[in-house]
């Protein structure tokens, strides 16, 4: 057995539609959107039941509710 | 971010704007900004009845949410089109609404179409020729019939949807698209009532469709997150995801495309309306709805053949 200790990268989650995605934590939202290529206008960020904005520092082992916001028809 | 109002902690930024607001600012701002648009669009008055079509959809509820914080008479409007498609779509967004409404003591209308007349959504569009099988074209004409038809028997000056700046920007893109000169010139946040057409209003056409989602949040409305089932893939969904993308380049770019189109409007650079172009209107023999159509409206053509395959 090794000695050495794989060290996990921090994360947080984003669930979209029921989708969830796991990314760095410590970065933005809206950092995570562009990676994610999620346009940050067709969602809305919750987190905890707020609401706030993409400029919000993700925490490790947070999940962010991305709430889709367009309707069609 | 900071709220530019209070300098709390913000809850919601747009861009377009260069500004973000905290929870409290953002309802008043928004509030505050449709009681603007209704003056100036002199949309309707606090004296006037108001008849508002709601879905069970974010737009709609917060409008008569909106609506009713400044002090407006408006009663409810909900069209049950019986559609399920394994998800009971219908039946949730009617709960919603109607959740809504008996949490306020609201007045709401309910159509149900299966009761009325016998059909609902799904079954015409299989037994007309409507849309090539897609529900939405019945569905539209259903929804404007019966939306005219409420409003002008109950007495309702105004008819008020829950369009926002998303949902017109779409539209405005589609109709250019395909150049379709009758459309444009019709499409505004006001139409005037006509020849037994009710007077139809959009109060909420200068916000995105993401700040009105943001307003249901705040406001602790419950509505129905799943999209219509029938919408999925929708032209109109993508033109809204191709608009967005220009928003995201660009912000305001939405805004300014609609906008600019209004007041390009007014600057006389679209033509009047010619009688060619905005048809002779007369009483449909069976309904006594206005129709352009020679004889019978659509709504009652297209409710004939289905009862004659019934």
């Amino acid at each position: 057995m090794s000695g050495k200790i794989a060290l996990m990268k921090p994360t947080a989650t984003l669930v979209l539609r029921g989708k969830k995605y796991d990314v760095k934590a410590g970065s933005t939202i809206l950092s995570a959107l562009k990676k994610l290529e999620i346009l940050p206008e067709s969602v809305i960020c919750v987190r905890a039941g707020e609401l706030v904005t993409e400029d919000t520092l993700l925490q490790e082992g947070e999940t962010i509710k991305l709430v889709s916001v367009i309707s069609g028809g | 971010m900071k709220c530019k109002k209070c300098g709390g902690t913000a809850v919601i930024s747009m861009r377009q704007h260069n500004m973000g607001l905290c929870k409290d600012d953002f309802i008043q701002w928004l509030q505050e900004q449709t009681q603007r648009h209704i003056e100036k669009q002199k949309m309707f008055t606090h004296e006037e009845k108001v008849l508002v079509a709601v879905s069970g959809g974010k737009d709609s509820l917060a409008l008569w949410d909106i609506l009713l914080m400044l002090g407006y008479k408006a009663d409810g409007l909900y069209i049950a089109l019986g559609i399920d498609e394994g998800i009971g779509y219908s039946a949730e967004s009617q709960r919603l609404t109607e959740e809504f409404a008996n949490a306020r003591d609201l007045n709401l209308h309910i159509v149900h179409l299966a009761a009325d007349y016998g059909t609902d959504i799904p079954t015409l569009a299989k037994q007309t020729k409507r849309g090539h099988d897609k529900p939405c074209s019945s569905c539209g004409l259903v929804k404007r019939h019966e939306m005219n038809r409420i409003a002008r028997d109950f007495g309702y000056d105004v008819l008020a949807t829950g369009h926002n700046l998303d949902d017109e920007a779409a539209t405005l893109f589609s109709n250019t698209l395909q150049w379709n000169g009758d459309y444009l010139l019709r499409q505004a946040p006001v139409l005037e009532e006509r020849n037994g057409l009710a007077r139809k209003v959009k109060p909420l056409f200068r916000f995105y469709e993401r700040e009105m989602a943001a307003y249901a949040l705040l406001r602790g409305i419950e509505y129905i997150y799943e999209e219509c089932p029938f919408a999925e893939g929708s032209t109109s969904t993508h033109y809204k995801e191709l608009l967005n993308q220009l928003e995201n380049k660009s912000p305001g770019a939405k805004q300014h495309f609609y906008t600019k189109f209004l007041s390009a409007k007014r600057k006389g650079l679209f033509a009047e309306p010619t009688t060619e172009i905005v048809p002779n209107l007369h009483l449909c023999p069976i309904c006594g709805q206005p129709t352009s159509a020679r004889e019978e409206c659509s709504f009652c053509k297209m409710m004939a053949r289905v009862d004659s395959k019934q």
